[in-house]
C-alpha cells in the first residue's frame, strides 16, 4: 500500500513541488520578518522550523486519501480483505516518507539561507525530528480518513489535528531547541519520553480504530 | 431518562445552584490575599470540573457505542459533547475574567488555561465533525472514534503543558492548591460543584430526549 | 486590595446569560418538536378516519 502511494505521488509530482515552493515562500517571509536580527532568529529557529514542517505537512496529509476520494475508490478500501489496520500502516508509511523528504529539503534550505551549521548536531536532530513527525503523521493519517468524506474538510482537518498535535509539538520543539543549542539530549529527557509516549499512543490508537473507520 | 425524572433533576439543580450562590456569597468569607474577586472561583472551578466530567462521559459513551452500536450511547455522547462545550467556554471566560484583576492580564499561557483551551477546541472539533458528515450512522461511528482519541489526548496535553509551564518557572505563578483552604470556602466550593454537576445532568438529559425526538421525527 | 465586584458580576452575569440561554434553546426546541409531533399525529388520524366526530375535525393548517 505504501509503495502504491509512493508511486502515485512520484507520478504526480504536484504534491512535492507545491510543498517545496510553499517551504520556500515560508523561508522568504521569515527572512524578511527577521532580517538582520541574528539573535532573535536563532531563538525562534526551532519554532520556525516546525512551523514550516507542520504547514507543509498539513498540505500533504490533507491529500492522503485524495486519490480514493476523487476516483470513488473508497469502496475499494472498505472491501479490501484482511486487517484494515494494514491500510492504516500503509498510509502512515506513505505519509512519513513524504514528510521526511519535505523536512530534509526544508532543513537544508534553512541551514543554507540562515547560515546555520547543522553538521555537528545532525544525528540527534534527525532523531528528534523523526519522533515528532511520527506523532504528527500518525494522527494526521487518522484524521485524514475521518474527514475524507466530510463537508468543509479543509476547515475540519486542522481543527481536529491541532489539539492532538500539542503534546507532540511541545516535545519536539523543545527538544529541537536543545539540540540546536548543542545541549546534551539528557537535558530534555522528559520531552523525549513524552514524545515517545505520544507516538506509541497515537500509532496504537490509529491501528485500533481504523477498523471502525473503514466499515463504511 | 423519563420526563418526570428530568423535571426533578431540573428543580434539584436550580435549588442547589441557589444554595451554592448563598454559600459562595453569604457564608464563605472574604479571601485574605485576593479579596472578593476570589468568589469567581465558586463558578470557575465547578464549570471546569463539569468540562472534564462531560468529556469523560463522551469517552465512555463513545466506547459503548462502538461496542454495542446502540443509538442511545451515541445520543449520550453527542449531548455530553454539546453541554461540555458550553461549560468549557464558560470556564475559559470566567477564568479570564478572574485573571484580569488578579494577574493583570486577560490571558496567560499557564498550564490550566491552556489545557482547557485545547479541550474547548477538541469539543468544537467533535461537534463540527458531527455536523459535517451527512450519513447518520457514519457520523456516529466517526465521532465515537474521535471521542476516544481526543479523550486519550487530554492527559497527554495536560502533562505536556504542565511540564512546559512549571519546569523553568517559580511555583508562585501557579494558583495555590486546595490543601490549605479554610473549611467555609471548601464547603461553598463543594456545594457549587454538586450544583453544577446536577445542572450538567439535567442539560444532558434534556438534550438526549431532544435528540431522540429529532431522530423519531425524521423516521 | 480592591474587591473588583464588577469582575465578579461580569463572570456570574455571563454564566447566567450563557446557561440560561442554552436552557431556553433546549426548551424552545422541545416545544417545537412536540407541536410538530402533535400536528403529525393529528394529520395521521384525520387522514385515517374520515368519519371522525365533527367537533374534532379541523381544517389542515
Amino acid at each position: 500500500m505504501a509503495w502504491k502511494d509512493l508511486l502515485v505521488e512520484r507520478r504526480s509530482k504536484e504534491t512535492l513541488n507545491s510543498l517545496l515552493f510553499f517551504s520556500l515562500a515560508l523561508l522568504f517571509v521569515f527572512q524578511f520578518a527577521l532580517d538582520a536580527d541574528r539573535e532573535r532568529l536563532s531563538a525562534v529557529l526551532p519554532g520556525l522550523l516546525w512551523l514550516a514542517f507542520i504547514l507543509s505537512g498539513m498540505l500533504g496529509l490533507g491529500r492522503v486519501f485524495l486519490v480514493e476520494r476523487e476516483n470513488d475508490c473508497w469502496e475499494g478500501l472498505l472491501l479490501a480483505p484482511g486487517d484494515k489496520s494494514a491500510i492504516y500502516l500503509g498510509k502512515l508509511a506513505g505519509s512519513l516518507a513524504l514528510m521526511f523528504v519535505v523536512e530534509a529539503m526544508v532543513l537544508a534550505l534553512f541551514a543554507l539561507f540562515f547560515n546555520v551549521d547543522l553538521a555537528p548536531v545532525l544525528p540527534p536532530l534527525i532523531m528528534v525530528i523523526a519522533l515528532g513527525t511520527v506523532g504528527f503523521a500518525a494522527m494526521g493519517t487518522l484524521f485524514a480518513a475521518l474527514t475524507a468524506q466530510a463537508r468543509a474538510r479543509e476547515l475540519l482537518f486542522p481543527v481536529l489535528l491541532l489539539p492532538v498535535l500539542v503534546p507532540v509539538l511541545l516535545g519536539t520543539v523543545k527538544a529541537t531547541e536543545a539540540v540546536l543549542l548543542h545541549e546534551p539530549l539528557a537535558e530534555v529527557a522528559h520531552w523525549l519520553k513524552l514524545l515517545v509516549a505520544a507516538d506509541v499512543i497515537y500509532v496504537v490508537a490509529g491501528l485500533l480504530t481504523f477498523d471502525f473507520i473503514l466499515e463504511g | 431518562m423519563n420526563l418526570n425524572v428530568t423535571k426533578l433533576m431540573g428543580w434539584l439543580a436550580a435549588l442547589t445552584l441557589v444554595a451554592g450562590m448563598v454559600m459562595g456569597f453569604g457564608v464563605a468569607p472574604r479571601e485574605t490575599t485576593q479579596g472578593n474577586v476570589q468568589r469567581i472561583m465558586y463558578l470557575h472551578v465547578p464549570t471546569a470540573w463539569v468540562a472534564y466530567l462531560a468529556f469523560g462521559v463522551v469517552l465512555a459513551a463513545s466506547i459503548a457505542y462502538l461496542a454495542r452500536r446502540r443509538a442511545g450511547a451515541d445520543r449520550l455522547a453527542h449531548a455530553s459533547a454539546e453541554v461540555g462545550v458550553v461549560f468549557t467556554g464558560l470556564t475559559i471566560a470566567a477564568g479570564s475574567i478572574w485573571g484580569k484583576p488578579t494577574w493583570g492580564t486577560w490571558w496567560t499561557w499557564d498550564a490550566r488555561l491552556t489545557s482547557v483551551a485545547i479541550l474547548f477546541v477538541m469539543y468544537l472539533g467533535y461537534l463540527l465533525l458531527r455536523g459535517m458528515i451527512d450519513d447518520q450512522e457514519r457520523a456516529a461511528r466517526y465521532c465515537a472514534v474521535l471521542g476516544i482519541v481526543a479523550a486519550l489526548d487530554v492527559p497527554l496535553v495536560h502533562f505536556s503543558v504542565y511540564w512546559w509551564r512549571t519546569l523553568h518557572q517559580p511555583p508562585s505563578v501557579l494558583k495555590p492548591g486546595a490543601a490549605t483552604m479554610p473549611p467555609a470556602i471548601l464547603a461553598a466550593l463543594l456545594v457549587n460543584v454538586v450544583a453544577f454537576t446536577l445542572l450538567y445532568v439535567y442539560f444532558v438529559a434534556k438534550r438526549v430526549r431532544l435528540l431522540r425526538a429529532e431522530s423519531e421525527a425524521l423516521a | 486590595m480592591a474587591d473588583h465586584w464588577n469582575f465578579v458580576a461580569a463572570a456570574y452575569g455571563l454564566a447566567i446569560l450563557v446557561l440560561g440561554g442554552y436552557w431556553r434553546r433546549l426548551v424552545r426546541k422541545e416545544r417545537e418538536l412536540m407541536i410538530a409531533g402533535d400536528q403529525r399525529s393529528r394529520q395521521r388520524s384525520i387522514s385515517g378516519h374520515p368519519r371522525s366526530e365533527p367537533a374534532s375535525r379541523h381544517p389542515l393548517p
